[in-house]
């Protein structure tokens, strides 16, 4: 089992994911994207194709949008065959944004980006502690996963979806993750449950595989027990919840 | 054809949003614009159109549908522009390029492009004006308001317009200066500058009579006339930014100066004392550095940008960050950038102060635009390079007015050895290679250094304002740290900072002997700039190498195939000699010693200051709970959340204690992170100031700002014999002999505490002249000085997870004060919010606060501390309401047990060295015996209710936690 972690131009936590994916079994490298447009043919080495979080081209003329134009330009025949494979690929807030704006998430018309990724509500940068409930299911991401205590960082986190599109997701269960108030219910736009006023608490999408996971909140930051807000109020446990995101693309390959 | 693409975001952004609540004015829309030089066709104008913009979330405006979209809106009246002045970094407009060239590839060569926010409005005319002193800065950006009617008309006949930097076509030619004129005339050069042909002059050099007088005396010695390029590098070679010749003057009877007697002699006698390896790398490195485990090295540094942030506040402060990034990128052979601090000391933003530099005109920016401008700053700069931002703190006090304090601070870390090589050593050999790599060089900040180290007067120049490019310094970054280092590929390396490359190779040629630089090399963001201006710029994101010339091809491809620059501009020699040539003409040659260390020593004279009685303050009559509230709200106690929330503390997934702790989110003094996967040990964070106890006694002043920096970590759960400390002294008016003498009395306690605590310093900094002379709205002449303030970093190692504290406690939890609690309101929140009567400034007595540091220390250890606060402004009163607020449980304080002091005393009184702790029931016994013979005093307990009560012989005064928790968490108005 491989994963390639991307790098470059502003993407900033491959370390981290590098990391979390290690600990559950995975063989992984770092890929400076200009290697990878170099030699495309490398990603035949892999089974997890991984876009960290970031600030890909400091997120100057939209998060994601110069990186997703970059891969377009160079990279997009291979993903797109990758994504066609039994393989798995994970976007992780600047790669959310990144697959988004690239249109493989939710790909239901398989040409243009069919959602935008726009600035939180709240006009300001979040970084802040999330409840989501799991959605999708069927997803081998997010198997047998019921709810996430996951920290969320960004700029440009909510989804802009089209009304025709959402009744498309929705009706083909594409919705991975959602925002939960202190109750375990959906926080219905309600500020700082959903942190950035995403329709429908939209915090990740899949595609119609479920093999491709565009996903705002950070998992690899709720790794180790140790990374959770207070606690010191709960040792007993050795991981996070993130933790469950990464043993998942362990056992589809087991 | 059009030479413009707009896009409208067809959803109201956040900063829509924000521009219409803070105008109370619903028509607001913005547009981003894109200039080119050249007219595109349609094919290329669709093409590029949509590389840069979103189908989804916004429309293109053309020719055709501009009115149409525009009017659905609301019919506009008025347009403002905002564009960056020519030369100024455009990072938006970098970025568009790279995607046009990568994706049409050679289909479309060469243009220019800027990057335009366009802000359109239905108002009135000085709403208008208003909005635009708001958003723009007349520094960096060109503003222009128009009807919208003329917009419109500008869309149909393709008027918008790119400004280019135009610099007039110049041939340099070697220009030589005669010294041997008056002293009059040899000062104007020292503060005006070098006068050019046409009369003009260059902007201050910041020397004074006597440095110019040396440089006349050394040139007549080597029997020829200096060039302007020698004289500008000496001048940012001697500024005190660089030299920090107060620190190393002589001063009364104090031959070797307070650096080498108080910070640096510190150190030495505490590394005499202690014999261990803690202290790695001190003062000499560009940040200092510590053993981390028995593998790695942490170092910290913190600088300071107060001038640049007062004229640009968002520019200052990101280049302020990541100025402080390279700091440790230059430390040793490379630290990886881990973590960031911050402290911003500044006026009330929901104050008009209304400063001139100038009479009746060059206005200052307002408070609260300085603020947001700083706080955003530092947020794009962390944010965006991938590094936490986990501790600071912010401070508000009028005489932060002209000119705010803004430090920035980052932690690194870097294996002990590299290649079986002692990695914080490093030496440019002889016949290395002098690489600069990262961004190119403008005329940005140029005399940054002489003039950050002068008094903010209206000769200030406007080009000593830098942008900063975040990811063009993290794609360097990446470069450095994960390739080119660990395979030893090259034998130096440092920032360009302060001085740019006259800086940057003065210092590190000191390693080999000298240099020989040619400045045609030097890669230019636009042509035109004298050979001087390339050698001193303050251009960003830039570091200089040392490269063996047999690994130089492998470096340039390696920087190359990241997207990053790197050029060969010189080569290191063995003689002791700086040589720059531009040309092939020589127009700097100067022995390296007389560079380095030429500069006339000053000799320096203190006298004891007047102290300004304070006023006698009435009370105000108000209930206890009623103080709790104003103190609990008031802006230097009231929660910083909107910042943490702001700044990303997660990123690295290093963060183990949170600037905002407890299910209640309250703001911690310290904060930690676990940088090593591999490792339990743990860094800890946090700092102190205490500028409003200076003017009364500097020396308590300092002692108190060790007191807590040490204390905060110590209470976090650090082991104390692994704590350093930092110092960044910002003073005013240092030519002044009483200020001297404060400057004195703070260093002489800084010596004093830092032995008695064993905590060395390892790395500081210092900036003396913040002063504002200028004038008030009526044309009177002001001159406002900040409070003297110092601020010390403290960074430590938790060895072990379960080590670290909280600040919650549990239900039957008893609540103990660790320390003694005197009488010591004077200059406190309490006074200055409440009032007061006869009191002190609190004063540390090292024996008592480390007796009870070393039994904390003892007793966490042994698991029999269940939460912990440091005491500091409010006293007992805001830390109890503080631990309630973050755990959400009641508390209830028994006030019969203070001793021959007043409730309030007791209760809001600043006293150093002392914790607030809650303990198990059944650990108290052996807490006891831990702390016999320390003072401490039993003062309540956790019920677990939803109230903190305060109870005396009489009666029982209860507060809810949630009305607390409201006050705690009220904005700050203004912000």
């Amino acid at each position: 089992m491989n994963v390639l972690v991307l790098s470059g131009y502003g993407i900033n936590c491959e370390n981290e994911t590098l990391h979390a994916f290690e600990v559950v079994g995975f063989k992984g490298k770092i890929v400076h994207i200009n290697d990878l447009i170099q030699n495309p043919k490398q990603l035949n080495n892999y089974q997890v194709f991984a876009i960290p979080g970031g600030f890909s081209y400091g997120d100057d003329t939209g998060s994601g949008n110069a990186m997703a134009k970059k891969i377009l330009t160079n990279l997009y025949d291979q993903l797109i065959d990758f994504s066609l494979k039994d393989k798995l690929i994970i976007g992780i807030c600047n790669g959310c944004q990144i697959l988004i704006n690239l249109g493989l998430v939710p790909s239901l018309n398989k040409k243009d980006p069919e959602i935008a990724m726009i600035e939180n509500k709240s006009g300001s940068y979040e970084c802040r502690w999330v409840d989501v409930k799991v959605n999708n299911n069927k997803s081998p991401w997010l198997k047998n996963i019921t709810i996430l205590n996951l920290p969320v960082a960004h700029q440009e986190g909510q989804f802009m979806i089209p009304i025709n599109l959402l009744k498309s997701i929705k009706a083909n269960n594409l919705i991975g993750l959602q925002y939960i108030n202190n109750h375990k219910k959906l926080a219905k736009g309600q500020f700082p449950f959903n942190p950035n006023g995403s329709k429908d608490d939209i915090a990740a999408l899949t595609n119609q595989n479920g093999n491709v996971l565009a996903m705002m909140p950070h998992p690899e930051r709720a790794f180790y027990h140790y990374h959770v807000p207070n606690w010191q109020n709960n040792t007993s446990k050795k991981f996070g919840d993130g933790y469950k995101i990464f043993m998942n693309a362990k056992k589809f390959f087991a | 054809m059009t030479n413009t693409i707009q896009i409208l975001s067809i959803e109201k952004t956040g900063k829509e949003s924000s521009l219409q609540k803070e105008h109370n004015n619903k028509s607001i829309k913005i547009i981003d614009g894109y200039f080119f030089s050249r007219n595109l066709d349609d094919q290329k104008f669709t093409k590029i159109s949509k590389l840069i913009s979103n189908d989804v979330s916004q429309t293109i405006l053309t020719k055709k549908n501009v009115n149409k979209v525009l009017s659905s809106y609301c019919n506009f009246n008025w347009v403002v522009e905002i564009k960056f002045l020519p030369g100024v970094t455009d990072n938006i407009a970098t970025t568009v390029k790279e995607i046009i060239k990568d994706n049409l590839k050679s289909s479309f060569k060469s243009f220019e492009l800027g990057s335009t926010k366009i802000i359109l409005i239905k108002g009135r005319k000085e709403d208008i004006t208003k909005i635009s002193k708001n958003e723009a800065n007349p520094l960096i950006q060109t503003i222009k308001i128009y009807p919208f009617k003329q917009y419109l008309n500008n869309f149909k006949k393709n008027q918008f317009k790119i400004e280019k930097v135009k610099l007039p076509k110049k041939k340099y030619s070697k220009k030589e200066i005669n010294l041997d004129i008056s002293d009059y005339n040899l000062s104007l050069i020292g503060k005006l500058g070098i006068e050019e042909n046409d009369k003009s002059r260059r902007g201050t050099l910041g020397l004074d009579l006597e440095s110019l007088k040396t440089i006349r005396n050394y040139f007549s010695t080597i029997k020829r006339k200096p060039t302007d390029v020698e004289i500008e590098t000496l001048a940012q070679t001697w500024s005190e930014h660089c030299k920090h010749k107060i620190f190393s003057a002589k001063i009364d009877d104090i031959q070797e100066g307070i650096f080498k007697k108080y910070i640096k002699g510190a150190t030495e006698k505490i590394i005499q004392l202690r014999k261990d390896n803690f202290c790695v790398s001190l003062f000499t490195d560009n940040a200092g550095g510590i053993e981390f485990n028995k593998d790695w090295i942490i170092c910290h540094k913190v600088e300071t940008h107060n001038t640049p942030s007062a004229l640009d506040p968002f520019g200052g402060a990101i280049t302020g960050i990541v100025g402080v990034n390279r700091d440790c990128l230059g430390f040793g052979k490379g630290a990886k950038p881990i973590a960031n601090t911050y402290a911003y000391y500044l006026a009330d933003p929901n104050k008009k102060y209304q400063l001139y530099r100038q009479k009746n005109k060059d206005p200052m920016l307002p408070a609260n635009f300085i603020a947001k401008g700083i706080i955003s700053g530092v947020r794009v700069g962390g944010n965006c390079s991938g590094i936490p931002t986990p501790q600071g703190n912010v401070y508000f006090d009028d005489r932060f007015a002209g000119k705010p304090l803004v430090f920035c601070g980052t932690v690194g870390i870097i294996p002990k050895k590299i290649k079986g090589k002692l990695s914080h050593k490093k030496k440019a050999n002889p016949g290395d290679i002098i690489l600069m790599a990262g961004g190119r060089v403008g005329k940005d900040g140029i005399h940054g250094a002489t003039f950050s180290s002068e008094e903010l007067d209206p000769n200030s120049p406007v080009s000593a304002v830098q942008i900063g490019d975040p990811i063009t310094q993290k794609k360097m970054s990446d470069v450095i740290i994960r390739e080119l280092r660990d395979e030893n590929l090259y034998s130096s390396i440092t920032d360009n900072g302060a001085g740019g490359l006259s800086s940057s190779i003065g210092e590190m040629a000191k390693e080999s002997g000298g240099f020989i630089v040619n400045l045609e090399k030097v890669p230019l963001k636009y042509n035109g700039l004298y050979p001087w201006e390339i050698w001193v710029s303050e251009s960003q994101e830039r570091m200089t190498l040392a490269v063996p010339p047999a690994n130089v091809k492998k470096v340039i491809n390696r920087f190359n195939a990241r997207g990053v620059e790197a050029t060969i501009i010189g080569k290191f020699i063995k003689k002791e000699k700086a040589i720059v040539k531009y040309n092939k003409t020589e127009i700097l040659n100067l022995d390296m010693e007389f560079l380095h260390e030429g500069y006339p020593k000053l000799n320096l004279k203190t006298s004891f200051p007047k102290i300004k009685k304070e006023k006698k303050k009435i009370i105000k009559k108000s209930s206890l709970i009623d103080k709790l509230h104003k103190l609990l709200s008031s802006p230097n106690i009231v929660s910083k959340e909107f910042i943490a929330t702001q700044y990303d503390h997660e990123v690295q997934a290093t963060s183990i204690i949170k600037p905002l702790q407890g299910e209640g989110r309250v703001f911690g003094n310290a904060t930690a992170i676990k940088p090593l996967f591999d490792d339990e040990k743990s860094i800890a964070l946090s700092q102190a100031a205490y500028p409003q106890y200076a003017e009364t006694n500097p020396y308590d002043m300092a002692g108190c700002s060790i007191d807590t920096a040490y204390k905060n970590l110590i209470v976090s759960g650090a082991n104390s014999k692994k704590i350093a400390i930092l110092d960044n002294f910002c003073w005013c008016s240092s030519d002044e002999p009483d200020r001297l003498y404060q400057l004195k009395e703070a260093a002489k306690a800084c010596y004093d505490y830092a032995v008695a605590y064993q905590t060395p310093f390892i790395s500081g900094k210092d900036s003396m002249f913040n002063d504002f002379k200028g004038f008030d709205k009526t044309g009177k002449s002001v001159k406002i000085s900040i409070p003297p303030t110092l601020l010390i970093s403290s960074i430590g190692v938790v060895d072990k997870i379960s080590h670290l504290t909280k600040m919650t406690s549990d239900d039957g939890d008893i609540l103990l004060v660790l320390g003694n609690t005197r009488n010591e309101l004077r200059d406190s929140v309490y006074s200055k919010i409440i009032g007061y009567e006869k009191s002190k400034n609190p004063v540390v007595n090292s024996n008592d606060a480390l007796r009870t540091y070393r039994n904390f220390e003892k007793a966490n250890k042994l698991g029999i501390i269940n939460s912990a606060i440091g005491i500091d402004l409010g006293g007992i009163g805001i830390a109890v309401t503080k631990m309630a607020i973050a755990s959400k449980k009641g508390l209830t304080i028994d006030l019969k047990l203070k001793n021959k002091i007043s409730v309030d005393q007791f209760l809001f009184s600043e006293s150093q060295s002392r914790i607030l702790v809650s303990l198990k029931k059944n650990k108290l016994a052996n807490f006891k015996k831990i702390f016999k013979g320390s003072d401490y005093t039993i003062i309540g307990k956790c019920t677990g209710s939803d109230v903190v009560e305060f109870k005396d012989n009489k009666k029982i005064i209860r507060g809810k936690i949630s009305d607390f928790a409201k006050s705690y968490k009220q904005n700050i108005k203004g912000l």
